[in-house]
């Protein structure tokens, strides 16, 4: 990865070492404490230059190289995310409103989004519009110089605390059903959007339906051009495409393990030491397919096969190593358990095997992601 | 660490995969079969031709990614030869290969060749090794032998990683030609009136099978990448490898078989002899479960290299 990438390793781990409390479990608890941890530590690293490190320098960032910002992404998803939401304003929402959004909405948006001050929700999931997202209902229709929005949004992750909604909506029919659709950036705010929290197991925040009444927008909330909106979705996909480095967390818990457990390690069943090991290869399999596909991408190479082979790998090491994780923290000793690493290791196991059922369902899931390579190992030569 | 093998080692494999096909591709192993005391002499001009055995992989960096690149296409056709063994052989001793091999039972797929063989215990005891008489028909033994041992010194540990490793890239060329043959075979044979390549439940067999297969290819560059700097844990990293590539043959292998059908245990298709030929790789000197069982005690409490290792 090289030498600078090494150094804003150390760089983050000190930062969250001294602001992150080790107890953290994320932003998105019942503990609006943990909210706050997070928009402090969003605002520590926008004073360090950290937050959007990977944004060109005119928008305020460091045109950071593909292997700083994996670093970063591994750094923030082993701790738990300590930027909170921010993570999606500054990974996919700025550098898309970079490149589609009007001279203003740039101004109005990316200032915010590089302060760590928005959080932002996406709007795409429908009940009947999950994969299968072209198939979306939520529409805008004509209304006086601008549209009104009906319909309902689900699965929306921060949505109740999120202050600007990106959505998108039809509004008009095409021949094909990924025609017709439109981008609009709406205030959370406005007058008709509802937001109603579904309780679900990974925790509060995680899951919400949106429903719009009626909701007002305008031609300057569009964003990019009218109907044109799949395009700028498969570009938001493409930012998101080598995803969350789930691998990261993996290992620092895998890790963990041992320390936490003390002599009563060794007298662990040594199958479960065994699959201890094998999932602490597997996360290296991981990590080195995903430095794959980001090598790839760097040289300007694009192989939609070898990036869904890795998320494919990644999403099933979370689930497998969440299960070797808890089959230890059950045979690990309560008086173990009692010290302050071993209450940390077994919140932080039992969040991540919460959180982990989720990872083959989320951000494409993984049936989405064997159609991909499928659709790549029969098109390519032999 | 580069994540593929250099572009000259690129070229190299290519070259020998060619070369293999040209002097006979998946007719080498079953003349071997049919005729196995001819087996070093059907294998002998094509390997003079790559000059495989000036390759020098213990003391040069680009030798050792050209002996690597070697195995994969060996293992693409399923040679039954121990290329990787013989380009793993000892700097210091007067042996034409090296074998790495159980405490237990010492064997290995080496017999009838004549050739002079080190052994090494996973914890680095050596010996001269004599190939006995087969286990059985290769058909049945894939040229396996038990080995005779005359103990020599503990002086191997560092073999160990590499007689590991190279071997792992052999089983890497296998699951390269068992996905494409499973992918080839998928995508002409018909069944209800449409290839079998459209059904859903072929292609999901397929991605386990490459996902598999693609985890093995950057877990061996890794493995080789430790072994060429020498690192310390070089032996973990060949046992996670060695792990790794196992349970992807596994399920590589079943998922070949699987969508071949019937047609796929017939010797008139090349996957029949791959399979078979797969076995001693696989089984030898360390069996899956014995695998990880060495990894994990290898590991005890520090873990893998990686992002959050001590």
């Amino acid at each position: 990865m090289g030498p600078r990438a090494a150094a804003l390793r150390t760089e983050l781990r000190q930062l969250v070492k001294e602001h992150v409390p080790p107890d953290f479990m994320g932003a998105f608890t019942d503990d609006p404490a943990d909210l706050a941890i997070a928009q402090r530590f969003c605002r520590v690293l926008a004073d360090e230059g950290l937050l959007c490190l990977a944004w060109p320098e005119e928008f305020g960032g460091r045109g950071a190289s593909a292997w700083e910002q994996t670093v970063v992404r591994e750094e923030m998803w082993a701790h738990h995310e300590p930027r909170g939401a921010q993570y999606m304003g500054v990974n996919w929402v700025g550098p898309t409103i970079m490149r589609h959004g009007t001279p203003r909405q740039q101004r109005e948006h990316l200032p915010r989004i590089a302060r760590g001050e928005v959080i932002w929700c996406q709007g795409f999931s429908e009940p009947d519009a999950g994969s299968d997202l072209a198939s979306l209902r939520t529409a805008a229709r004509p209304d006086g110089d601008g549209w009104r929005v009906h319909g309902q949004k689900i699965w929306t992750s921060y949505a109740t605390m999120a202050q600007w909604c990106f959505l998108l909506a039809r509004t008009a029919k095409g021949e094909k059903k990924q025609q017709g659709l439109t981008i609009f950036l709406v205030p959370m705010s406005a007058p008709g959007i509802e937001v109603r929290p579904i309780p679900c197991m990974m925790g509060p925040h995680h899951l919400n339906e949106v429903y719009f009444d009626g909701v007002r927008v305008t031609e300057a909330d569009v964003l990019g051009t009218l109907d044109q909106g799949w395009q700028v979705v498969q570009e938001v996909l493409a930012f998101e495409r080598v995803g969350i480095a789930r691998y990261a967390r993996c290992e620092r818990l895998l890790l963990a393990a041992p320390a936490v457990l003390g002599d009563q390690w060794e007298t662990l069943p040594g199958e479960l030491r065994g699959r201890w090991a094998r999932m602490l290869t597997h996360c290296r399999r991981a990590r080195l397919l995903a430095y794959r596909v980001i090598s790839m991408q760097s040289e300007g190479r694009v192989s939609p096969g070898d990036t869904a082979a890795y998320r494919i790998a990644v999403t099933r090491l979370d689930q497998e190593s969440a299960e070797v994780l808890m089959e230890i923290l059950g045979l690990a000793s309560p008086s173990g358990l009692d010290r302050p690493d071993g209450r940390w290791f077994r919140l932080e196991a039992e969040d991540h095997w919460r959180y982990s059922q989720a990872s083959t369902v989320a951000s494409g899931s993984i049936e989405m992601q064997r159609i991909l390579l499928a659709r790549a190992l029969l098109k390519a030569p032999s | 660490m580069n994540i593929e093998l250099s572009l000259e080692a690129l070229e190299y494999g290519r070259l020998a995969q060619r070369a293999l096909e040209a002097a006979g591709g998946d007719q080498l192993v079953q003349r071997a079969e049919r005729d196995p005391g001819r087996r070093a002499d059907i294998m002998a001009p094509v390997f003079a031709e790559l000059g495989a055995w000036e390759l020098n992989p213990r003391g040069d960096a680009d030798d050792l990614e050209a002996a690597a690149a070697l195995c994969r296409a060996a293992g693409y056709w399923g040679l039954g030869y121990p290329v990787a063994e013989r380009l793993a052989r000892p700097a210091d001793l007067a042996a034409d290969g090296l074998v790495v091999i159980a405490a237990e039972r010492p064997a290995a797929a080496v017999s009838g060749l004549g050739l002079r063989w080190t052994a090494v215990t996973l914890d680095g005891r050596r010996s001269m090794a004599v190939a006995g008489d087969p286990y059985g028909p290769p058909r049945t033994a894939a040229f396996t032998a038990p080995l005779d041992l005359e103990p020599l010194d503990d002086a191997g540990a560092a073999d160990v990683a590499l007689g590991l490793v190279l071997p792992c890239w052999t089983l890497l060329g296998m699951l390269d030609r068992a996905v494409d043959l499973a992918r080839g075979h998928v995508l002409v044979r018909e069944q209800f009136g449409q290839r079998l390549s459209a059904f859903q439940g072929v292609q999901f067999q397929l991605t386990d099978a490459e996902v598999e297969r693609g985890g093995v290819e950057v877990l061996a560059k890794y493995a080789l990448w430790s072994v060429q700097a020498g690192l310390p844990e070089a032996l973990d990293d060949a046992l996670a490898l060695r792990m790794a590539a196992l349970e992807a043959a596994e399920v590589t292998f079943r998922v070949a078989h699987q969508l071949h059908g019937a047609i796929g245990f017939c010797d008139e298709l090349p996957l029949s002899w791959l399979s078979r030929y797969s076995q001693p790789l696989r089984r030898l000197p360390l069996g899956l479960s014995a695998t990880r069982a060495a990894l994990a005690s290898g590991l005890g409490r520090r873990g893998l290299t990686g992002l959050f290792s001590a």
